[in-house]
């Protein structure tokens, strides 16, 4: 159906403690229908648009009208003059020019963005990444411009420190103390680096951004080298992300074009120019101590912390590193303002953050919304909830570093400090939804096969314990668990987190430490009942032909092991010992005659 | 000497009026989704199919370009028709027949086509 206008009514958590806001939703519906435009236009209900100030809100697209300080009479005077007569009504428009929510204008009206906030993404998807006019079209390095020619180097600090933004790669430092820490050290040679080594299985946040908006991470980066006072930035980036390496390539050559990287920034004295790094990509190099010796030319291994790199980092320079996200959001806080930006999101997680859903989940793809957000409006409302009917059984957040929260953990905001009290992380932010076809000791297993491959071998409990945690787990997915193993995985799992080197092994357990402590139970059933409730565990299953068989011989035919025997229409038979348990005669069967357990 | 912020005004305006200059202002632009997981479900060939109906000269009054990722993994590749004035159209998973027929019915038709439509 064609539509001839969207309109998003605002109820973020502001807007409805203004008592208007909770009807205006009944009485534009009321106000359409009296007009007879109930089908020609589509209503919205968001999250917080981030103009709270300026509640009660509404936009109308196309155009990108925003109405704000609504009463109850002012619905009808916007359906009347603006949808009917098409004059936008001058007197509740509310004047704004901010970079955030850009995508607004394109994608306002579509569910998905509903909940939506999109400040580092606020370009991906809307605007052509090779090329630069698009970006300065939108803005683009006006932030660097402002910080060049109105503000000092600590005033920049400052706003950043304002903004309350912390780290996006994971660890949730605050950023502008990280800052501060390194503009306060002395010497004239320091480094910026942007950690773009992303390397949690299912998340791509910092590739699509790269490859949607390159442009706003190199900002960002020539604005943290004012503030710290370096010239030489260093984007270290895996080389298994080649387009996203091209489009940065292709944007610092324009930006160098533009006078906007390299000597007389912008033609002030400020020299700042910036370099691709490839990484080879192990996962440990994303980990700043590692990643840091990897662009020296030694081998990428953590090593102990402090001297933290704000103080010597580079070949042993200060230097500042942070990750794609955190660097994107930049921008947005010199333009819209630090305060701004510490007005959205929680009390001491601000701003947004960006996911990567993915797994078991109707509307898979990359989100941002505002800290503070429930998994449950992540997964249900963003997501649109489970595929096929199937039940919801857990959600992972912060890839193999992070943890499994259970049904019960839903409503838990995201946001650093709730994450970690409900036993997962933030993380750089994969989120994987897990529904009752995956076993949860399966997963576990998963993510630590992944972490324990990926330990770079140099502290003993991470390289060790790592390895005994995965033979555990083995014995138990083999049907060959004993009673005990459940408590010494937990053992094992809390030595390693406490005596591990760097953060990879400090959280490699968590994984099944999370589903021991949420999914015990299944843990249980395999060790003492040898079933998986899920039926993934392959040496756990049992396939059986029921009563239903009409003996058409098509598992006899599919079954690669010649395990299958019977005469034709008559009830066939599995022979256990040759079974293999492919699933091949599950997969074929029409009569649902054959049983899995 | 112009400070830093005038100049960047100045290059803004350069900027737009270089992009109008490549037909920004055409009845109808098309957007091509071509991050690394669109060009992967497709969208290389979709694109292409533009660029032929353009080049050929078929099609007139509609500016062409790429964009990066907005999310929608599972309905890649995404195509866009923007028109002043209207609700932008967002088609998902469209292919190398689906973009011909776009082109046909849409951009040359004035039709929307509903079954494509992400809403």
């Amino acid at each position: 159906m064609t539509i001839d206008y969207a309109i998003t009514v605002c109820e973020g958590t502001s807007c409805l403690r203004k008592k208007e806001a909770g009807r205006f939703h009944t009485l534009l519906l009321e106000q359409l229908r009296e007009h007879g435009l109930q089908d020609r236009v589509k209503i919205n209900i968001s999250g917080c648009l981030g103009m709270c100030g300026k509640g009660p809100l509404m936009v109308v697209n196309p155009g990108y009208t925003i109405y704000g300080g609504l009463k109850d009479k002012d619905v009808s005077e916007i359906v009347e003059q603006h949808l009917v007569k098409k004059r936008p009504v001058a007197r509740l428009a509310v004047e704004e020019d901010h970079l955030y929510n850009r995508f607004f204008r394109v994608f306002g009206d579509v569910g998905f963005f509903g909940k939506q906030m999109r400040i580092t993404l606020r370009n991906c998807g809307i605007i052509d990444p090779e090329n630069i006019d698009d970006y300065l079209a939108l803005r683009g390095y006006e932030a660097l411009a402002r910080v060049l020619t109105e503000m000092t180097p600590q005033q920049v600090v400052d706003e950043v420190k304002k903004s309350g933004l912390r780290g996006r790669g994971g660890a949730g430092f605050p950023t502008g103390l990280k800052w501060e820490l390194t503009a306060r050290e002395k010497g004239p040679e320091r480094y910026v680096i942007c950690n773009a080594d992303e390397g949690d299985p299912g998340a791509f946040m910092d590739r699509s951004a790269i490859e949607g908006d390159p442009h706003t991470v190199l900002e960002g980066m020539a604005i943290g080298g004012y503030a710290i006072g370096s010239t030489h930035g260093i984007v270290y980036i895996r080389a298994e992300y080649p387009l996203a390496i091209r489009r940065l390539e292709i944007a610092i050559a324009q930006a160098r074009q533009h006078g906007l990287l390299g000597r007389n920034v912008l033609g002030t004295d400020f020299n700042f120019d910036i370099e691709i790094r490839l990484g080879a990509g192990a996962f440990v190099c994303g980990e700043e101590t590692a990643l840091i010796h990897s662009i020296e030319g030694a081998r990428g291994m953590p090593r102990p912390r402090p001297p933290f790199p704000a103080a010597s980092g580079l070949f042993g320079k200060p230097t500042l590193i942070n990750n794609v996200e955190t660097w994107a959001n930049i921008p947005v806080i010199i333009i819209d303002g630090g305060a701004w930006f510490a007005g959205i999101g929680t009390e001491k997680s601000k701003g947004t953050k960006v996911f990567a859903l993915a797994g078991r989940v109707v509307n898979t793809g990359l989100v941002e919304v505002p800290m503070g957000t429930t998994l449950r409006e992540i997964v249900y409302d963003v997501g649109g909830g489970i595929p096929n009917g199937k039940a919801f059984k857990a959600v992972q957040t912060g890839g193999p570093s992070g943890g499994c929260l259970p049904e019960t953990a839903l409503d838990t905001p995201v946001d650093y400090e709730s994450l970690a009290k409900a036993g997962s992380i933030m993380g750089s932010g994969g989120m994987i939804v897990i529904d009752e076809t995956s076993c949860m000791v399966d997963i576990a297993r998963f993510f630590l096969d992944f972490t324990q491959s990926e330990s770079c071998g140099k502290c003993t409990p991470c390289r060790e314990g790592t390895k005994r945690m995965l033979e555990l787990l083995d014995r138990i997915i083999q049907g060959k668990g004993k009673e005990g193993d459940v408590e010494k995985l937990d053992r094992l799992g809390t030595m390693i987190k406490k005596s591990s080197l760097c953060g990879l092994g400090q959280s490699a357990p968590n994984a099944v430490l999370s589903t021991i402590k949420n999914f015990r139970q299944e843990y249980e059933e395999h060790i003492h009942q040898k079933r998986c409730r899920a039926g993934v565990c392959k040496a756990l299953l049992t396939y059986t032909i029921t009563e239903a068989c009409v003996g058409c011989g098509a598992c006899k035919r599919a079954c690669p092991a010649e395990a299958i025997s019977g005469t034709k229409k008559e009830r066939h038979v599995i022979d256990q010992d040759l079974c293999i348990k492919c699933g091949q005669c599950y997969a074929t069967c029409k009569f649902n005659a054959i049983s899995k357990a | 000497m112009a400070n830093a912020l005038e100049t960047i005004k100045k290059k803004r305006a350069e900027a737009v009026s270089r992009i109008i200059s490549k037909g920004y202002l055409s009845t109808k632009r098309v957007y091509v989704g071509m991050a690394s997981c669109e060009i992967a479900a497709g969208s290389k060939e979709v694109m292409e199919v533009f660029r032929e109906a353009i080049s050929r000269g078929g099609l007139t009054d509609v500016y062409l370009s790429q964009k990066g990722c907005a999310g929608r993994c599972n309905l890649e590749p995404t195509v866009e028709v923007v028109e002043a004035g209207k609700i932008p159209v967002r088609y998902g998973r469209i292919d190398r027949q689906r973009a011909m027929d776009i082109v046909e019915r849409h951009l040359k038709g004035g039709q929307v086509i509903e079954e494509w439509v992400i809403g």
